[in-house]
């Protein structure tokens, strides 16, 4: 017995005006400054429905803490929202989950956001995930990642009960979205994507996604790169919710594990530090997931293919200007040695580490921090 | 062979689980003990429990007994009915989709063992290495 969990999507132009009828009185929007720089708040405040009270929070950070969240918790008590809206990419999407436990239950600690923990959610709110990126699949997972600076950790806190009741899908949303973000995250959602299909978890529905996420994100992206295509942007963009809906399904593998603790230790973007360790990973599977990743190889546009999926994932990466060694990220080498242990151990402590198509002990993701150029 | 669930079988899964080097590398950090509690169904009648004395890596004690006052308190639980757990030695459960699924039930603090999920896994997956009769 398994499952496969989705929220509702509403995806495609104007998906934002789905907004305007609901029936919710008390709007909470989850956002961040750079949302509002942007005009993009407007925009959806332009859709929500008439005479509804708002309150904005528009002050996450990247990468949020657990008490950046804890801090924000008595502003939405106060509100009492009956709808939550997370707004932005993946720090804003999953500070809104964090928010709408906290706000749900409370009594709770963040860490019982775990599958393993009945959260009896739903009983204030909704919540609903707007993304503003397209790659890090949050607006269809049932994880949100919120580091702990003190321990140097990124906590990968999960429940199928924080998945959102819909995501909405505007491209108008990602049309202006930098070069540089655009590139990171979708190599972040390239990532979600192999690991998905790929992981010990995987079952019939994430490799659906995942393949055909593959295939939208890698023949739409390189003309999104060159010339902001639209339509390839909106392309891309679906493809990058369904590689969250792909790993949200079967789990991350050991390129994650691995770009969170780089990501612990380094400042660095999420989608430049699992990409940065995906193609090594990926070799260093090849041997357990020959099935898989043939079936991955072949969703790449023919002129990328190489003859493994490493190969050609590299080929892709240099194609689009994704970082294929240390000094390409601005990480200095003696530093990264230097951390290395506390990588290791951060790494062992993913739940990605457990899905990996190959298990992996601490010798070995040593040296595959090591392999790294 | 051993009777699962037996004082015998406790015997041998514990050998297996201390010479486990994925379990041995994954806990090396872990402290504190776990008690599996084996639940009736159609098949068993009785509650088991195995009590293990976790300690970096490594199996310090066990204790089995059908009697839950005979065995020390632990700091986690990994509970499930007989026929799951027969299963579970058949590697026909994953034992973290088992938690999942409903099929088992852990109590314990979560914080604590969502860090050691690959030495969990391990330690429930060395059951399935015991040649076992039900």
């Amino acid at each position: 017995m398994w499952y496969f969990r989705s929220p509702s999507i509403v995806y495609g132009e104007d998906a934002l005006s789905f907004l305007s009828e609901l029936p919710y009185e008390r709007i909470l929007i989850v956002t961040d400054r750079n949302i509002v720089k942007a005009g993009l708040l407007s925009i959806l405040h332009s859709n929500l429905p008439s005479g509804s009270k708002n309150l904005v929070i528009d002050n996450i950070p990247e990468e949020p803490t657990i008490s950046d969240v804890t801090d924000r918790s008595k502003q939405v008590m106060e509100f009492s929202p009956d709808l939550i809206i997370g707004m932005g990419g993946g720090s804003s999407m999953d500070a809104a989950k964090a928010l709408f436990v906290m706000y749900e239950r409370p009594d709770l600690d963040l860490f019982d956001i775990t599958p393993l923990v009945h959260l009896g959610l739903r009983k204030k709110s909704r919540l609903i995930l707007v993304p503003t990126t397209s790659g890090t699949g949050s607006e269809c997972t049932w994880a949100a990642v919120l580091s702990d600076r003190d321990h140097g950790r990124k906590n990968e806190l999960a429940s199928p009960e924080i998945i959102a009741d819909y995501a909405i899908l505007d491209p108008v949303l990602v049309q202006k979205l930098p070069q540089s973000i655009t590139r990171n995250t979708a190599v972040d959602a390239i990532t979600h994507a192999v690991e998905g299909h790929s992981s010990q978890w995987k079952n019939p529905y994430s490799e659906a996604m995942a393949e055909k996420a593959l295939r939208l994100i890698t023949h739409n992206l390189p003309a999104v790169l060159r010339d902001g295509n639209m339509k390839s942007r909106e392309m891309v963009h679906i493809g990058a919710s369904m590689a969250g809906l792909s790993f949200s399904n079967s789990q991350i593998g050991l390129a994650h594990a691995m770009g969170h603790s780089l990501g612990a230790h380094f400042r660095i973007a999420h989608g430049m530090s699992v990409g940065l360790y995906l193609p090594y990973v990926v070799d260093f599977n090849q041997d357990y997931s020959v099935e898989s990743y043939e079936i991955l190889r072949q969703c790449f546009p023919e002129k990328y293919r190489g003859e493994s999926l490493g190969e050609t994932i590299r080929k892709f990466f240099r194609e689009i200007g994704q970082p294929l060694d240390l000094k390409a990220t601005g990480i200095d080498r003696d530093e990264y040695d230097l951390n290395l242990s506390g990588m290791v151990g951060l790494a062992e402590e993913s739940t990605g580490i457990i899905t990996n198509p190959r298990e992996a002990n601490s010798q070995e993701i040593l040296e595959l921090f090591e392999a790294v150029e | 062979m051993s009777k699962f669930p037996s004082d015998e079988w406790a015997k041998e899964y514990v050998e297996k689980l201390n010479s486990n080097e994925s379990y041995q590398d994954a806990g090396k950090q872990w402290e504190g003990a776990i008690t599996f509690v084996i639940q009736p169904d159609g098949e068993f009648k009785d509650t088991a429990y195995l009590y293990l004395d976790l300690f970096h890596g490594k199996c310090r004690d066990y204790k089995f007994s059908m009697s839950a006052a005979d065995v020390p308190k632990s700091e986690f639980s990994y509970i499930g009915k007989y026929g799951n757990w027969k299963r579970l030695i058949n590697k026909e459960i994953d034992p973290i989709q088992g938690v999942l699924t409903g099929k088992f039930k852990l109590d314990g603090s979560m914080m604590k063992i969502m860090r050691f999920t690959k030495a969990a896994k391990e330690m429930v997956s060395t059951a399935s290495q015991v040649s076992t009769e039900f």
